[in-house]
């Protein structure tokens, strides 16, 4: 006779075992929501990381932020951008229609994909959208090897 | 006449040429004792993608960002460039000829003043004599 698990065999065991699940399931999505992938604060921004042979890049959306309030560190192989998007909306006088952008500050780090130059990281905003260029460590850079034939 | 609480912004409206698929902006509208102020957020366009218009009372906002040069393997992709657009219905309590723009770091700020006649005023009654 073919060994079947416990759980299946009969009916309020199964019922009861998966409405357990169902709860577990319930209280794991509460606590760790869909759009807070890093656990972080309500506010992040989206970030574009692309790699070529001599450097890592990443674009961030920062719309309406101002450049001097990011704090932009590389402390071995992890990138962190820090920053506020100031709450404006706190203020008086005012009588609001429609909230829909987020405010908060953020914090969010990267693991670089190859180690990088930290002296040679640049970043330059434009338009509300930030571009970090961390330059490849000459180890980490590819190196095409020539095959010799005997 | 609508009262100034009756602001209707509306969500994306049809008609005026949207793009084929476009990203709607996320947008706050307050207002305040002198107009109407909205706030876009639009990274990575500049002020010569940018087009604002109104229409019968409708504010239409289009925004091209430039290309971005994606070189190289991309590892992660949180979001996409492409137009902006969206379309708000203005109440009729506005001056849409006096509207001022300003696209600072991918956020456009749109001042609407509040038309002359809707503008509190105080009449002095002249007594005669």
């Amino acid at each position: 006779m073919a060994l079947v698990p416990y759980r299946g065999r009969t009916m309020p065991a199964t019922t009861l075992s998966s409405l357990r699940d169902e709860m577990n399931d319930l209280f794991s999505r509460f606590w760790t929501s869909a759009t807070e992938p890093f656990g972080l604060a309500e506010w992040s921004p989206s970030l574009d990381v692309s790699e070529t042979d001599e450097a890592v890049v990443v674009h961030a959306e920062i719309p309406g932020i101002d450049p001097k309030e990011l704090d932009i560190s590389v402390v071995g192989d992890t990138l962190t951008i820090r920053g506020e998007k100031g709450d404006e909306a706190e203020q008086s006088g005012r009588t609001y229609h429609r909230v829909e952008r987020r405010y908060g500050s953020f914090t969010r780090s990267l693991v670089l994909p190859a180690a990088v130059e930290p002296d040679q990281v640049t970043a330059t905003a434009k338009q509300g959208v930030l571009e970090i260029r961390l330059p490849k460590s000459q180890e980490s850079r590819a190196k095409r090897i020539e095959v010799t034939g005997a | 006449m609508t009262k100034p609480t009756d602001v209707s912004v509306e969500n994306p409206f049809e008609p005026t040429e949207p793009p084929e698929s476009y990203f709607v902006p996320a947008a706050d509208v307050y207002e305040t004792a002198d107009g109407l102020t909205l706030l876009a957020e639009m990274p990575g366009v500049k002020p010569d993608g940018l087009t604002v218009t109104v229409e019968e009372n409708v504010l239409v906002l289009r925004g091209d960002p430039a290309a971005a040069d994606e070189a190289g393997e991309l590892l992660l992709k949180e979001f996409e460039v492409g137009p902006f657009y969206r379309a708000f219905r203005l109440p009729a309590d506005y001056d849409t000829q006096k509207i001022d723009a300003k696209l600072k770091q991918g956020l456009l700020t749109l001042h609407l003043p509040k038309s002359e006649r809707l503008k509190p005023r105080r009449i002095e009654v002249t007594v005669d004599e």
